[in-house]
């Protein structure tokens, strides 16, 4: 089934049509019910309140200070923090990257992604292989990943110019992780070997889901693969391919380990993402109040993204497109 | 409709076809199957003999790894954590999104949002106030310290899972335990729990697999190698023996083989449950 | 759905996860603050928690040693080391300074970070304690501890940074002797060019080390007296800053740096120290560490190695002879035991001093254990410091943590060719002021 099928297959809320309206039980009962349901989520809701809730409202507060981390903040400085961070070049050099990274991450690996979904939908020898190997990236961490390409991109002793060597294309290799302009490729190829699995994991999910009936069809009437799909998978998957652009915009937002451990965010914070710059305000120069405000304003980007994504561009596709966005590139 | 020229234009029509994905399959395991092979060589051997199989091979990078207590003790930890979490997240999402599926109250609505925007929470945004949190619970260098504010940062993806998994359930079945003389609590632990155990394999695989990757938490957390992660350690392990490239490689693999292996026995729970995740509510 | 019902099976699951539960409140409440004094362990000795970051040899294997040598002569006190990678010790004393309990004794490098913590008031003031002994230590090394006459800490590490040379390569281009003015130090750089020879290793990744030639050019030009001033005045957008960045420049138009060096990290086998410790570049301007690493992340260069003070700058205010480096020491938190101290006093006394210097390949700190360095090339180094006419600690430890770092970063995008002198001097005193 696609996700619109489930959404639409799915029995409404048990309690909320098995009970009568809820004002006109007697208010005891009404009480005794509140106190039920309430107490199922209040184990969740202290450990959610003590550790996510707590250090969040306690950064934003921070977020208007100046704080070096020593004694309680007590140099209010307003909106100071979040007036500099619109004239930071660097955190605005975040924002640039991280949406070049969205696009290409929304033009080349989903693509990709989707192509190897229809590939491995087919009747392939080997299909279960291939799908276990090309997901398989996506379970290692991120700080593993990292440390093994930044030793396949190593200048001249790395494996990739090593094998462009071997070929005769030195010159089309050469610095990777160490050039200002190629940085950023670079990573973006690392991410689509770790995540592009994961995407055609959702797309192949959702491909099961359309009828072969309907390609069938479509064969019938003379409709060639390229129609078929233009057709019938694109239009079918539309939400499926929706949540996996949602994914990788929130998961381009958060990148962080994989910087880390390749860059650190150089040369010259041309691989540098706001998580990075983040960490760099926070953990070495002490400047913690501008951090946080850092911080708030990924918060808010997320937020005001996914609240903009949720009413235009999924609208009723799912409620649950919130899902497993954590870690997903 | 068949016959013997059929067969053969489907075959030779669809040799592209497996052209790319073995290509594709080729640039995906390459990096994997270099850092295998290379940590059977020295760092001389590997600079000198980038691409060959060793000669000789050299399983002394491997067998020191493991012949050391430090990379047990890592694996230990990255475990004990790992567990720790899942049964924590696992456990009170189950609770809330039971009472945020299964009834109709004032403020459900709300607490559900609040726990969806939680989503939104990358640690990142609250490593550092949660350090100070931490510390003055006294909870560094304490299993829990990393348990605790992971299996919260967990909540929000496991209860929007659960929470639609457990409204799919119909009513009626609720209806009859009740009938039947079962407690809410009753019904949540006899009946529903039983029937959504697929989606707690699914969401406990996918806790585990957070925790086991988590780099910037235990990193603080931890100033003692006790507890180090599997994360932590190979970070730590690169900036000591950074110049021994070939052992750097044979860390890894040994790094990455209790991932790869849990995929492979966990493979069905982690896809059900990445695909459960995008596209149900 | 299949109703597949097995409740005792899923309750024994769902009674561990609440007991589970449990014993982490139980944990959260149970383990409160202990402050103040030290800590004992099971047999009733004083616990100093001792965080330092000696994580690669020598250091690795000699710290514990001499801490368990203590240990045996002094039965009631037990030193648990924590050894921490340099990164990840400095994100954790950030951490822990907002939390304000420190561990008993602590690595610093002296210099503004380790004054926020004296004005948060969460390290000693050991001024009283010392002063018996503190004046056996080299003069140079207790500069970044002392502020207002009062000390904070004890120095365990002292050096300089200047130029080590491949003499090999030197004698291949041509260049008689070693550079003794910026002119002439470009001239060897275009001669070693020309040799065919990389002039300079550089570890971009890191941007500490490209910080050394902007550091040490606005000495040269300005002089240490200078340098305070600017500080003082938090105003970096003097001339002679503006000339440090310009003369930084001539050096980077003449790309004198290795392949790729925008992305070398300081160890491993592509870094700094390899390049240099494998012949594959002729000069790296650092610390007097650099030997140790060049045989430990490359072959090492044995006796082609020398060592050259950075070169004078025609006109500047600064000699040749001011001396750019800093160490290492130890403080302790408010609070901490005395046995701490006691330990502190030992561990740079001239005995384990000469222990260190002689396993540990380190230069002195303490003026009576000078005799035990054999070394050439630290020779060089330490009559350097003992020689010294005026001494500029490491800026990202002089100046706020803050401004330290903006001055790594504004260099290194010098050096990357995004930003201009002007811009570097302009930037860093925008930080300089806002703190």
């Amino acid at each position: 089934m696609t996700s619109t099928q489930i959404k639409e297959a799915r029995p409404a809320p048990a309690k909320e049509q098995a009970d009568p309206p809820a004002n006109r039980r007697p208010l005891a009962l009404r009480v005794r019910d509140w106190l039920t349901a309430f107490s199922f989520t209040v184990p969740a809701l202290v450990l959610f309140a003590l550790f996510v809730l707590t250090p969040i409202l306690y950064a934003l507060y921070v977020s208007f200070f100046n704080w070096g981390g020593f004694g309680a903040p007590s140099d209010f400085a307003g909106g100071d923090n979040y007036s500099r961070l619109l004239d930071d070049p660097v955190f605005l050099g975040d924002l640039w990257r991280g949406l070049l990274l969205v696009l290409l991450s929304v033009g080349l690996q989903l693509p990709f992604a989707l192509a190897m979904a229809v590939l491995l939908n087919q009747k392939v020898r080997g299909r279960a292989v291939y799908r276990m190997l090309f997901f398989a990236p996506y379970v290692l961490s991120e700080v593993i990943t990292g440390v093994l390409f930044a030793m396949i991109f190593a200048p001249d002793e790395g494996l990739a110019d090593r094998v462009l060597g071997a070929v005769g294309l030195d010159h089309v290799g050469g610095l990777w992780f160490a050039d200002q302009d190629w940085v950023l490729p670079t990573l973006f190829l690392v991410m689509m070997w770790k995540y592009f699995g994961f995407h055609m994991m959702l797309y192949l999910a959702g491909l099961q889901g359309i009828p072969a009936e309907l390609h069938e069809a479509a064969r019938i009437d003379g409709a060639n693969a390229w129609q078929r799909f233009r057709a019938i998978t694109l239009p079918l998957l539309g939400p499926t391919i929706r949540i996996s652009v949602f994914l990788s915009v929130i998961g381009a937002i958060q990148l962080f380990d994989l910087v880390w451990v390749t860059t650190q965010g150089g040369p010259d914070h041309h691989s540098e993402t706001m998580a990075v710059t983040l960490f760099q305000f926070g953990f070495k120069r002490y400047q913690i109040g501008y951090a946080s405000a850092i911080s708030i304003a990924m918060f808010l980007i997320s937020l005001v993204f996914a609240l903009a994504y949720q009413r235009f561009v999924l609208r009723r596709d799912t409620e649950g497109a919130l899902t497993t966005m954590r870690g997903n590139r | 409709m068949s016959g013997l020229s059929h067969t053969a234009r489907r075959r030779l029509r669809s040799t592209p076809l497996y052209v790319t994905l073995w290509l594709v399959g080729v640039l995906m395991v390459t990096p994997i199957l270099y850092a295998l092979v290379s940590g059977f060589k020295s760092t001389d051997q590997l600079s000198q003999n980038p691409f060959g199989l060793p000669s000789p091979w050299n399983v002394s990078n491997y067998t020191d790894i493991l012949a050391d207590s430090a990379f047990w003790r890592m694996l230990g930890s990255s475990t004990l954590i790992a567990v720790g979490t899942t049964v924590l997240t696992v456990g009170t999402a189950a609770l809330a999104a039971f009472g945020l599926a299964r009834f109709a109250f004032k403020g459900r609505e709300v607490m559900f949002t609040l726990f969806t925007v939680g989503l939104m929470f990358p640690f990142a945004v609250a490593i550092l106030p949660l350090f100070v949190l931490l510390r003055t619970f006294g909870l560094l260098d304490n299993p829990w310290g990393v348990i605790l504010p992971q299996a919260a940062f967990g909540l929000p993806m496991t209860i929007v899972i659960l929470r639609g998994f457990f409204r799919e359930i119909p009513g009626e079945l609720e209806e009859a335990a009740t009938l039947d003389g079962c407690s809410p609590l009753g019904f949540f632990w006899r009946i529903l729990l039983p029937m959504a155990r697929p989606a707690l394999g699914t969401v406990s695989v996918l806790a585990i697999v957070a925790s086991w990757n988590n780099f910037l938490l235990p990193l603080l957390v931890f100033s003692e190698p006790t507890w180090w992660t599997i994360p932590v350690g190979v970070q730590q392990f690169q900036g000591q023996y950074s110049s021994d490239t070939a052992r750097i490689f044979a860390y890894l693999v040994l790094s990455m083989a209790p991932a790869l292996a849990f995929y492979a026995v966990a493979e069905r729970q982690l896809i059900g449950g990445i695909t459960m995740g995008a596209t149900k509510g | 759905m299949p109703h597949a019902v097995r409740s005792s099976f899923s309750r024994r699951r769902f009674l561990g996860v609440v007991s589970v539960a449990g014993l982490g409140t139980a944990v959260l409440t149970s383990c409160g603050d202990s402050d103040d004094g030290g800590s004992t362990d099971s047999q009733g000795r004083t616990v100093v928690e001792w965080w330092h970051i000696r994580t690669t040899e020598p250091g690795k294997t000699l710290w514990p040693q001499q801490a368990k040598a203590y240990e045996k002569a002094h039965p009631d006190t037990r030193i648990k080391l924590v050894p921490l990678e340099n990164d990840a010790f400095k994100a954790k004393m950030t951490a822990l300074v907002g939390t304000g309990k420190l561990p008993d004794m602590y690595n610093t490098w002296g210099g503004g970070v380790l004054k926020q913590q004296v004005d948060a008031g969460l390290t000693e003031d050991i001024t009283d304690q010392v002063k018996d002994w503190i004046g056996d230590l080299v003069p140079a090394s207790r500069v970044p501890y002392e502020f207002d006459g009062r000390i904070y800490a004890v120095p365990e590490e002292i050096g300089a940074v200047g130029f080590w040379y491949n003499k090999a390569h030197f004698k291949e281009a041509g260049i008689a002797s070693p550079p003794a003015t910026w002119a002439a130090f470009l001239d060897a750089v275009k001669k070693l060019k020309d040799a065919g020879i990389t002039p300079i290793a550089l570890a971009g990744k890191e941007k500490w080390p490209g910080m050394y030639y902007w550091a040490y050019l606005a000495i040269r030009i300005a002089g240490v007296d200078g340098m305070q001033k600017a500080a003082d005045a938090k105003d970096f957008t003097g001339d002679e800053f503006v000339k440090a960045g310009e003369h930084l420049k001539e050096l980077v138009d003449l790309d004198p740096f290795q392949k790729g060096f925008l992305g070398a990290a300081y160890p491993g086998p592509t870094g700094q120290g390899a390049t240099m410790g494998n012949a594959k570049a002729a000069m790296e301007l650092m610390g007097q560490w650099a030997p140790n690493v060049q045989s430990s992340e490359g072959k090492g260069l044995g006796d082609d190695l020398g060592f050259f003070p950075f070169p004078a700058v025609e006109g500047g205010k600064g000699k040749s002879t001011d001396v750019f480096g800093g160490g290492g020491g130890y403080a302790l938190r408010k609070g901490a035991p005395k046995e701490a101290l006691e330990f502190l006093k030992w561990f740079v006394g001239p005995e384990n001093n000469r222990v260190i210097v002689k396993d540990g390949g380190m230069i002195p700190v303490n003026t009576k254990a000078l005799d035990a360095l054999t070394d050439p090339n630290l020779k060089a180094v330490s009559d350097l410091l003992n020689s010294t006419t005026a001494f500029q600690l490491y800026l990202d430890q002089a100046y706020p943590p803050a401004v330290g770092q903006e001055v790594n970063d504004s260099v290194a995008a010098l050096i990357a060719g995004s930003k201009s002198p002007a811009d570097v001097a302009r930037s860093i005193t925008q930080v300089a002021k806002s703190q």
